[in-house]
């Protein structure tokens, strides 16, 4: 199979499948003929409508398309790969266009995710003399095997003598390792996609003979870079981990103070105010609307009526403790009987009920049993049945 | 029944523990500005032009115009002036420094926003609005705002 720039044009076609974009043509439809010539060319129908895809692999020129494009495929690998500059490609005349020439601009980079070559498991085996660091390589005579099952697979040894290093396309019976693995799993691991000892572990590598020998040839060489991947090299982005613990003290004074004695009696008290006469849950000392303070306490629940219920899936974490907290859970907004309107309250649900809650049902608390005047008092509220 | 606010007996105190597990991504405007602490000892901002605003830590779009700034880097000076500060004068594990430190914020020549730094080598209680500072960066690395360590009088 003939390649351009480690890249065969059938790859191209092949990957177009994984490289939708559904939701980016929605509002397409079109067809796009593609006569590549040239060695490892061939003809191909691409037709986009309404989000879906179909790739054709046809025989003879393809004729009767929105557009189609003709180019040899040197040039058609290259402008994908982005090695070659389309602009130039198309003044030049390698790269022609029959039809509606906007529908490549316009449809293509909405359609599909940008084109990546596929690293070969060969190209990194054969790759290997180049990587070899013989100043590693001190005193070390090794013969590693691979045997490489699968696409892209094969049979390598890879003789490490005297500071220099050698390989060989056959398996030869005297390895001092021989590692075995889907052709995948070794691309993978060459690319830091996959851990070696993960890999080890899960049986994805199988090591026959000297085990140490498989760990100490890393070391021996370069990491493999795909070509042209050195070019692209990422800007650095810093991120920051940490569980920052942090002492919290909580003075209640008097009117939060009232509402935690309360919790301990299996009570709910509100402060009520004496302008507006309405009832703020949990207590507080000031009344925001009129801005008078509230000296009196009524009693109030211990039933409640659901005003709004969230269900939660999102897993954060408790700040009480820092645990992650079992999903879903319920934030339930509820009015308890005897306040004024407006004033609802907010606490958990009992994980059993989330299927059931409905706004307007009746609730009821739930009380932890030994009660200490404390928010762990109450547990949760419950579907009072 | 009524409440009495001389009366202390409601009153009680209770204390817990907040643990938070923290991923903070730092973004790529910000990512910048730690890099340049960490690598060149520079303060950077960016600049609305339209605005004539220099905003430090950069951000990424022009609070009043709402213009698009990423690309509109400038060097800032090192040193600056305290516009307003706070003495933190209590322990705590998570707090940079031990309590009491001064913990002000800083308008660094150029710039047009102030950001909160703390500020070291002299007397909390001789700390003042107006007082002249300089940057003193970190000796090793913590990918954070922290590379740049404190502030110090001129």
């Amino acid at each position: 199979m003939a390649e351009y720039f480690g890249t065969a044009v059938e790859d191209i076609f092949n990957t177009m499948e994984e490289r939708f974009l559904s939701e980016g043509t929605l509002d397409v439809d079109v067809t796009i003929g593609y006569n590549i010539s040239g060695e490892g060319g061939g003809n191909w129908k691409v037709t986009i409508k309404e989000g879906t895809l179909k790739v054709e692999d046809v025989d003879g020129e393809v004729t009767d398309c929105t557009a189609i494009l003709n180019a040899n495929a040197e040039t058609f690998v290259g402008v994908t790969l982005g090695k070659l500059d389309a602009g130039e490609a198309f003044s030049s005349g390698n790269i022609k266009v029959d039809g509606d020439l906007t529908v490549l601009v316009a449809v293509l980079p909405k359609a599909f995710k940008p084109f990546k070559p596929v690293i070969k498991a060969s190209a990194i085996v054969e790759s290997v003399e180049e990587r070899f660091r013989p100043e590693k390589a001190e005193g070390v005579d090794i013969k590693i095997g691979y045997d490489l099952s699968g696409d892209g697979g094969g049979q390598w040894t890879v003789v490490v003598k005297d500071q220099t290093c050698t390989l060989k396309e056959v398996l030869d019976d005297d390895c001092t390792v021989i590692m075995r693995m889907e052709a995948q799993v070794f691309v993978d691991l060459n690319q830091g996609k996959l851990d070696g000892g993960t890999a080890f572990s899960s049986g994805q590598v199988k090591v026959d003979g000297d085990i140490g020998a498989a760990g100490q040839s890393a070391s021996l060489f370069e990491k493999y870079v795909a070509e042209g991947a050195a070019e692209e090299e990422g800007e650095e982005l810093i991120s920051l981990k940490c569980v920052p613990s942090i002492n919290q003290r909580y003075a209640t004074g008097p009117t939060m103070g009232k509402w935690f004695d309360g919790l301990k009696e299996k009570k709910f008290f509100a402060s009520k105010c004496p302008q507006c006469g309405r009832t703020l849950v949990p207590p507080r000392e000031i009344c925001a609307q009129c801005r008078v303070r509230c000296n009196e306490f009524v009693e109030i629940g211990p039933d409640a009526t659901v005003t709004l219920i969230d269900v939660v899936y999102y897993a954060s974490p408790d700040p009480l403790t820092g645990k992650i907290r079992e999903t879903p859970y319920t934030a339930l907004f509820m009015v308890l009987d005897g306040v004024s309107r407006d004033e609802s309250f907010a606490h958990d649900l009992n994980p059993k009920d989330i299927d059931r809650i409905k706004p307007g049902m009746k609730v009821r608390p739930v009380w932890a049993e030994k009660r200490t005047g404390s928010y762990k008092d109450l547990l949760y509220f419950e579907i009072a049945d | 029944m009524e409440i009495s606010y001389e009366d202390k007996k409601d009153c009680k105190v209770m204390t817990g523990k907040m643990a938070l597990p923290n991923h903070y991504f730092a973004g790529r405007l910000g990512s910048k500005f730690i890099i340049a602490l960490r690598d060149e000892n520079k303060i950077l901002g960016v600049k609305c032009e339209k605005c004539d605003k220099v905003f430090v830590p950069p951000r990424e779009y022009c609070e009043r115009c709402m213009s698009k700034l990423d690309e509109c880097w400038v060097e800032l000076s090192n040193e600056g002036v305290i516009t307003n500060y706070t003495v933190v004068n209590y322990n705590d594990k998570h707090l940079p420094r031990r309590a009491p430190y001064i913990l002000a914020l800083i308008k660094v020549d150029g710039a047009d926003t102030p950001f909160p730094h703390i500020v070291e080598g002299i007397d909390v209680e001789d700390v003042e609005v107006g007082m002249k500072v300089k940057a003193v960066f970190a000796e090793e690395t913590t990918n954070t705002i922290r590379d740049l360590d404190h502030f110090e009088p001129v």
